[in-house]
């Protein structure tokens, strides 16, 4: 079963993907210290997200026509993990698209190769 | 927990996610809350990315926020908290990146060199 939060989940790391590769153009995929930071943050998402989505008593309470109702690890819908995978993947390129740009504005400093 | 202290769990959440991962930026050489210009220029377009996903998730009602376990105030629909998550996840994944950047620069432990301030 596929709900809006599961459309989205699957379209927005393709999206993040895409304009990474299409407009941003940082070359981030392409270095492990992105997918180690991916990796981690994925890792603490797991204890944030499960305090927070627990059934017990839900800090966050999902819809069930809006989710695949896949719940894993815990009671985590597995959704919240495009959601995060895409936010991070932004921020992390967008960072990187920022500082270029401040270093390409900045004239070369001596020393600093 | 008495109620009193049940309505605080979500900032309680974020608040341990800024004091587990400040250790980055004080001791690690991770160098995120004093870019505060590029840390802005990160933050807008991830905010207004999947924060507006967000209230447009709740306003369709795919998902809402426990009444119990969250502070009164209310931003456009979303606790507080759901903004501060906005700010408080994009920065602890760019203090690990940035950490990951300068390898043995950012801690004092290889050749006694220091971090290179």
């Amino acid at each position: 079963m596929t709900g809006d939060y599961t459309i989205g989940a699957i379209c927005a790391p393709v999206a993040v993907v895409a304009v990474e590769l299409t407009v941003l153009r940082t070359g981030i995929l392409r270095r492990p210290r992105f997918w180690v930071t991916i990796a981690i943050t994925l890792a603490f998402q797991v204890a944030v997200d499960g305090w927070l989505t627990k059934l017990s008593a839900p800090i966050v309470a999902y819809r069930p026509g809006a989710i695949s109702e896949v719940r894993w690890p815990w009671d985590i819908p597995v959704e919240d993990f495009g959601f995060g995978f895409a936010m991070i993947t932004l921020t992390l390129a967008a960072w990187e698209w920022t500082l270029r740009r401040e270093r390409a504005a900045r004239p070369a400093e001596p020393g600093h190769e | 927990m008495s109620d009193a202290v049940d309505a605080w769990q979500y900032l309680l959440v974020l608040g341990s996610c800024l004091i587990v991962t400040l250790p980055l930026e004080v001791i690690g050489g991770a160098r995120v809350y004093r870019r505060p210009k590029a840390l802005l220029a990160t933050l807008v377009p991830v905010v207004a990315i999947f924060a507006g996903w967000d209230l447009i998730a709740v306003h369709h009602g795919d998902w809402w926020f426990s009444a119990r376990y969250t502070l009164r105030p209310r931003l456009a629909g979303l606790p507080v908290e759901e903004w501060l998550f906005f700010l408080v996840v994009p920065v602890c994944s760019l203090l690990a990146y940035e950490v990951l950047g300068r390898g043995a620069r950012g801690f004092t432990w290889r050749n006694g060199r220091g971090a290179g301030r």
